[in-house]
């Protein structure tokens, strides 16, 4: 007993908007998240490359003020050339001479470049990381611990629920890779010597807004649409770790044996088609990795092609919608056992 | 918006729902006042599904009404704020201290996040959840389970508390303290209460009014005090043995009355007269007699009578 018994008292009061129910769930759970201390260590990770890139960023705008940039482009350029001599061809699929035609366009392109580089890379893998060690709990516990009657009946819809348990992840996304990002934008204002370089990148925080929405809207169905359908998250886990995986091993071995046709190198080894790999090709499909990779390339503005190559679009649409479809069904149907 | 004592808690008509092949509920039309009502009913005879329909968990084939002045079921959502509900299974949000599942209970219901803690801490108090309130929920046993889930039901002070199953896992001190709890809430607080149990001292302890449920149809819907009221009036006596000699001796009195199957005796009439007389027989054939009060049908009587049709 407490050591004052106040007994039962009643509770009057203003009640909170019912809009923001999901936002508490979401609370609740980054919380939860966050007592985890590989969480801590990976987030921590993700930022590390943020400092690469700033780093990258700094050096580039000097070059720019010495007006230097065309002039080490050239070199890499002829750099280029060599490699394609010996068919190395340009794996990052780096355009230098639109990065010298005009300083402008160039500065433009040089950052947007680096910042599709820290999303397509480290990010991308930080993300993937980070997903499958919180995803497949968010709704699996609650399946498993019937915490869903707890949550339900409350004032929130199965929709709501969901909805909440994405933004735990849309958070730790956010973290991973927009709040690096706009560091580095940030960082690439401030040690720009040049005034003007706003005005020439402006765009960029809003691609970068968009290449995060691009990577948490697809990914966050599946996590979740993996952690409703099984009571063991282990399962969800490992599901979510097989797709990535077998996803990159198929496109891998599916574009390498197209390719086989392409001459042989002066070493004797079979050449790779770097360029051609830049490039949209329905194989990108059978990898989340590869297709979300274009789609962040073309937010970025770093296709090879103006024109919009609408599939990878389409595809992650349906998955997104089949994903939190798959996610909603659960929940509710779970309330009818 | 609340209602009065005069209104219906609930008012619902021809509720029904399948689950596939089998009807869980057949056209179930209730009308409950405000109080304690028992909700009784063998196992699978569609108590839990009518609680969930009340609460929107489960969508009803069929059916409208109103409950706490709310149009149901449109309305279930603006319902849920003012019904705080324990459920029968056990459930809790792994991860989470016990001070911090009421809390984020309170938050989903609309406290705002310092207010929701505060008042957290106070039905941790009341349902005498103690240090353990700061245990993560997983390492609770049963009984402590049903404390947080009671706490959590409590902590937004609704209107209407629906409890299924609530003493389950409670050992008898823990079981009665929770009934006292109940009965303080109905009484002094206002509150009306709805509980679902198989276990009919509960009712009897706590209730005003039973609903029997059976194969998802109301077989019975009366006042507590009405069901236990005999048909005809009589005196239960409690003898230490030997009823049957009793029942002889106040035969021969022309004064009828009936052995119970556990050794006790059942006097038809009143008055004092009749006690006079029950007290001289019992004399007469050497039998004592341990206690005498007013003969009441048993509540496990009316709801075997009403699980048999």
């Amino acid at each position: 007993m407490p050591l004052l018994d106040i007994g039962y008292r009643s509770w009057q009061g203003e009640r909170t908007e019912r809009w923001t129910r999901s936002l508490v769930l979401a609370s609740t759970g980054i919380h939860l998240v966050w007592q985890g201390v590989w969480i801590k260590r990976v987030l921590m990770f993700a930022v590390f490359p943020c400092l690469v890139a700033g780093v990258m960023v700094a050096i580039m705008e000097q070059y720019f003020e010495q007006g230097s940039l065309a002039r080490a482009a050239q070199q890499m350029q002829q750099l280029e050339n060599a490699r394609q001599g010996k068919q190395m061809g340009n794996p990052m699929g780096i355009n230098w001479e639109k990065m010298t035609s005009d300083p402008d366009q160039g500065r433009h392109y040089a950052w947007a470049f680096i910042l599709y580089t820290l999303f397509r890379y480290p990010q991308v893998f930080g993300m993937v990381v980070v997903m499958g060690l919180v995803a497949p709990r968010l709704i699996s516990y609650d399946l498993r611990s019937r915490g869903y009657l707890l949550y339900l009946s409350r004032p929130l819809t199965p929709g709501e629920y969901i909805f909440g348990k994405a933004l735990v992840l849309y958070f730790l996304l956010f973290m991973i890779s927009a709040l690096p990002a706009l560091m580095i934008y940030l960082t690439g204002l401030v040690l720009s010597p040049d005034s003007t370089a706003f005005f020439q990148t402006w765009d960029l925080p809003l691609r970068i807004l968009l290449a995060t929405a691009v990577l948490m809207i697809p990914t966050t169905a599946v996590a979740l649409a993996f952690s409703s359908v099984t009571q063991e998250s282990r399962f969800a886990g490992f599901a979510w770790f097989a797709l990535w995986v077998l996803g990159a091993v198929i496109y891998q071995v599916l574009w390498f044996a197209s390719t086989v046709d392409l001459p042989m190198t002066g070493g004797g080894r079979r050449g790779v088609d770097f360029e051609g790999m830049q490039n949209w090709s329905l194989l990108k499909l059978f990898s989340p990795y590869e297709t979300l990779g274009y789609m962040q390339q073309q937010v970025f503005g770093l296709t090879s092609s103006d024109e919009i190559v609408w599939s990878p679009w389409v595809v992650a649409l349906i998955v997104s919608v089949l994903g939190y479809g798959v996610a909603y069904w659960r929940v509710s149907r779970v309330l009818k056992a | 918006m609340s209602i009065g004592n005069s209104q219906p808690i609930l008012q619902i008509e021809s509720v029904s729902k399948r689950y596939g092949a089998a009807q869980v509920l057949h056209d179930v039309s209730l009308e409950l006042p405000t109080g304690v009502v028992g909700l009784l009913g063998p196992n699978g005879s569609g108590k839990s599904t009518l609680i969930k329909s009340i609460l929107g968990l489960v969508s009803i084939d069929k059916g409208q009404g109103q409950v706490l002045g709310l149009r149901w079921p449109s309305q279930v959502r603006e319902l849920r704020d003012r019904v705080g509900y324990l459920p029968e299974d056990d459930c809790y949000i792994q991860g989470l201290q016990g001070i911090e599942s009421i809390q984020l209970m309170a938050r989903l219901s609309g406290l705002r996040k310092r207010e929701a803690l505060r008042r957290a801490h106070e039905v941790a108090d009341y349902c005498d959840l103690g240090q353990e309130r700061y245990r993560n929920v997983e390492t609770y046993s049963t009984g402590m389970r049903q404390k947080l889930k009671f706490a959590q039901a409590l902590v937004h002070d609704p209107q209407w508390v629906i409890l299924d199953e609530p003493t389950t896992g409670l050992d008898p001190v823990q079981r009665e303290q929770f009934l006292d709890r109940i009965s303080t809430l109905a009484k002094e607080k206002g509150k009306s209460v709805l509980l679902s149990t198989h276990i009919l001292h509960d009712v009897v302890k706590t209730c005003d009014r039973v609903v029997i449920l059976v194969g998802g149809k109301v077989r019975l819907d009366d006042t507590l005090e009405r069901l236990q009221r005999p048909s005809k009036e009589g005196i239960h006596v409690s003898v230490l043995s030997g009823a049957a000699g009793l029942a002889g001796a106040l035969s021969s009195k022309g004064i009828e009355s009936k052995v119970s199957s556990d050794g006790e005796l059942v006097v038809l009439g009143s008055g004092e007269s009749l006690s006079k007389q029950i007290w001289e027989s019992s004399v007469e054939v050497g039998v004592v007699v341990h206690r005498m009060d007013r003969a009441r049908n048993s509540l496990e009587q009316a709801f075997l009578d009403a699980v048999k049709g």
